[in-house]
């Protein structure tokens, strides 16, 4: 009787822990994805038990270090000073690429420019073309969105589309990508940037081109998987190597077909 | 009809029974509709409360430490302290703080207190309130570190060493002045948010109540620029310190100036010395670098500082009390610096760490030339605080985690041989050859 009590009791406990309690934090645009994802993984693993929050990759980073999260999602990569204070805490961590993302320029649908190159890009997010007529439009006055600062996609479109260059400080910032897609949906002679699983048809994407206006290409999964659509980037999952084996079964769901079939209907693109 | 009455009444009653029913659903209804309003009241009243709490931040540390010197009664004043006599090796705590942060949006006030085996003392006491509409200007007032140069405001938690470079606990002892001071920088995501100036007025008295009319300057113009993908980053300052020493008498030396006159250093005697200032002037500059690589990452940091420090005949840091002075004043040219490297062995919790820091205390004199009395039997003025002393630190951290730290760290410190035989300096010393004041320091350090 006693080693029946006793077998239950490690049976209990085996199932204790294997039953996984993951906290996820960080970017808003890899937030759906890892939602979806979650919500899959919980269906076919009973005793797991995933939290998801956004907040951005900034943050998810900060709680990392701070150990209130398990996994930080982030849209880029972690910067050195970061890297500097997880080594003076003491963390070694790891870094997963579990998708690709593009990123959609977007405007009011009432907008009638279609297409715009990297260099006019550049020059209405910084603030030097300021009215759509000059680059074919209306004579409207543009209105900027762009994400806070603290947004790994507020510093990849710094990066790779305003070559370093800073938004114009009359650019509105948004605490979340959900509320820029709202804001352009309703602002006329407003654009913005988001990622692409946040495209709805309240908004309007634009064409874009990095040559120079020879060839502007539409963001959609396939042009992103092809790489002919140049705004993409990939999608950072970052945990502690001390936690390795609990977070790696999800990581390991998101990497295998099944979970990069979830991967390309919630917008982004697979890995292949 | 007593059917009729007997199903007249059942009626009665169940249409009573459903009343009440509905009447006692429609009342648990409303109920719960309160109860949950209520709950939404103290949900909401909780939240406001969570938020205020959340905005007094309180975090500490503490460093005890076992250290060894080369000899009994080591004098080690740059090392945490100089040891007894009878002592070659001790345990200390060589900080225990207490910090209490209260951050509003654009305001915050900071408390900190310094607890060891030594006694309690203040170390912060401040309040900055930044500018809410640019988000530009940011003015402090209180006890504050004072801005100049890079190791005065890196926090020594995180520092790799036990010890700041001795120019910087020479000429800044404490680190913390009085005053009140501006620092403009651009909100992150502006065009010039890499560039910080800080500028103030400070007693120019460390912690101590200001004893005279003189306030000082101290400005820090600072950038720090990472390349695209931060790989590497790299930062540089420059700072100036333009301030006043009180002179408590008419004698004013300049030691190592002349040699060999009829009172050498003595530079004036004149009677309107007395009560005026002499000059305290410091011009640094520092760099910082820092680059990832496969074996780890990288850090070299670098300052530089001279100036014009007055002190006294037998010390050369600066003085800091809350009375005037009644020494006379000895002005010598100062200079010191430091240089780290600091490598990260991959992504592991170890770090190795290797410093060399000088201080010159009197650029005007060197070695040899550091006699108490010159050729012709006069007093040079030239003393103990004319030495320089160069430290090579060799240390290796190891973190735990994100609260313990271990440091092992090995000072080899060397003095210039002088031409004094003996100096007193609360024991005999002959720094005609290298002192015995090499310390090996294990510290492990404990933050909240």
């Amino acid at each position: 009787m006693k080693k029946l009590i006793l077998l239950l009791l490690v049976l209990v406990a085996v199932n204790q822990l294997n039953a996984q309690k993951l906290k996820i934090k960080g970017s808003d645009t890899v937030l759906p994805l890892t939602q979806k994802e979650a919500e899959e993984y919980m269906k076919k693993n009973a005793g797991a038990s995933l939290m998801v929050t956004g907040g951005g990759s900034g943050v998810g980073i900060a709680a990392l270090l701070n150990g209130t999260t398990d996994i930080a999602q982030s849209s880029r990569r972690l910067k050195l000073d970061e890297k500097i204070k997880l080594q003076d805490a003491g963390k070694a961590f790891k870094e997963t690429i579990i998708a690709y993302d593009a990123l959609a320029v977007i405007v009011n649908p009432s907008n009638k420019v279609t297409q715009l190159t990297r260099e006019q890009l550049e020059s209405i997010f910084t603030g030097k073309i300021t009215n759509w007529k000059e680059v074919g439009g209306d004579d409207q006055k543009m209105v900027v969105y762009s994400r806070e600062t603290s947004s790994g996609t507020y510093e990849f479109f710094k990066e790779h589309v305003l070559k370093g260059k800073n938004f114009a400080s009359s650019a509105l910032l948004m605490p979340a990508t959900g509320a820029i897609v709202q804001s352009v949906s309703q602002t006329k002679g407003s654009i913005g940037y988001v990622g692409l699983a946040y495209l709805e048809k309240e908004v309007k994407p634009l064409k874009v081109s990095f040559d120079k206006g020879k060839t502007f290409v539409s963001p959609t999964v396939e042009t992103a998987k092809s790489k002919t659509y140049p705004i993409t980037r990939p999608l950072f999952y970052y945990y502690l190597v001390s936690i390795e084996k609990t977070v790696s079964p999800f990581i390991n769901y998101i990497l295998s077909p099944v979970g990069q079939v979830l991967v390309l209907k919630s917008g982004y693109v697979p890995l292949k | 009809m007593k059917k009729i009455n007997i199903y007249a009444l059942l009626t009665f009653l169940a249409f009573f029974s459903l009343v009440s029913r509905s009447n006692a659903q429609q009342t648990t209804n409303d109920s719960l509709v309160q109860t949950i309003q209520l709950l939404e009241v103290d949900h909401d009243n909780t939240k406001t409360d969570i938020e205020l709490i959340k905005r007094l931040k309180i975090s500490g540390y503490i460093q005890a430490q076992w250290q060894m010197a080369d000899t009994a009664g080591a004098v080690t004043p740059y090392s945490g302290g100089a040891f007894p006599i009878a002592t070659d090796n001790r345990f200390s705590v060589r900080r225990g703080r207490v910090k209490f942060a209260y951050e509003n949006e654009f305001s915050n006030f900071v408390l900190q207190i310094d607890a060891t085996e030594k006694g309690v003392s203040l170390k912060d006491a401040y309040i900055a309130v930044k500018d809410p509409w640019a988000q530009f200007v940011t003015l402090t007032a209180g006890v504050f570190n004072r801005p100049f140069g890079y190791e005065i405001t890196y926090s020594s938690t995180v520092r790799e060493s036990p010890e700041r470079a001795r120019i910087f606990q020479n000429l800044f002892p404490g680190e913390r002045d009085l005053g009140a001071m501006i620092t403009l920088q651009q909100k992150k995501g502006s065009r010039f948010d890499w560039i910080k100036l800080d500028a103030g007025v400070f007693n120019g008295n460390g912690i101590n109540p200001e004893s005279d009319t003189k306030k000082d300057f101290i400005g820090h113009l600072y950038f720090t620029k990472a390349n695209k993908s931060e790989t590497f980053k790299f930062g540089g300052g420059i700072s100036y310190y333009n301030g006043g020493v009180f002179q408590g008498t008419k004698f004013v030396y300049t030691p190592g100036e002349v040699l060999d006159v009829t009172q050498p250093g003595l530079i004036d005697s004149t009677a309107s010395n007395k009560n005026s200032f002499a000059k305290r002037e410091y011009i640094g500059f520092d760099a910082q670098f820092s680059v990832q690589s496969p074996i780890g990452i990288t850090s070299v940091r670098a300052e530089y500082i001279q100036g014009q420090q007055p002190a006294a005949k037998s010390v050369n840091a600066s003085i800091s009390t809350g009375t005037l002075s009644n020494y006379d004043t000895y002005i010598r040219k100062v200079s010191g610096g430091y240089v780290y490297l600091i490598q990260g062995i991959g992504q592991t919790k170890n770090q190795l760490v290797l410093k060399y820091d000088w201080l010159d205390p009197n650029t005007k004199v060197s070695g040899a030339d550091i006699v108490s009395k010159s050729s012709a039997g006069k007093s040079t003025g030239l003393g103990v605080a004319d030495i320089k002393f160069t430290t090579i630190g060799i240390g290796w951290n190891y973190r735990f985690n994100s609260q313990v730290k271990l440091m092992a760290y090995y000072e080899i410190v060397k003095n210039e041989s002088t031409g004094l035989s003996t100096v007193g300096l609360n024991r005999t010393l002959d720094t005609s050859k290298d002192l015995k004041d090499n310390v090996f320091t294990l510290r492990v350090q404990y933050k909240f």
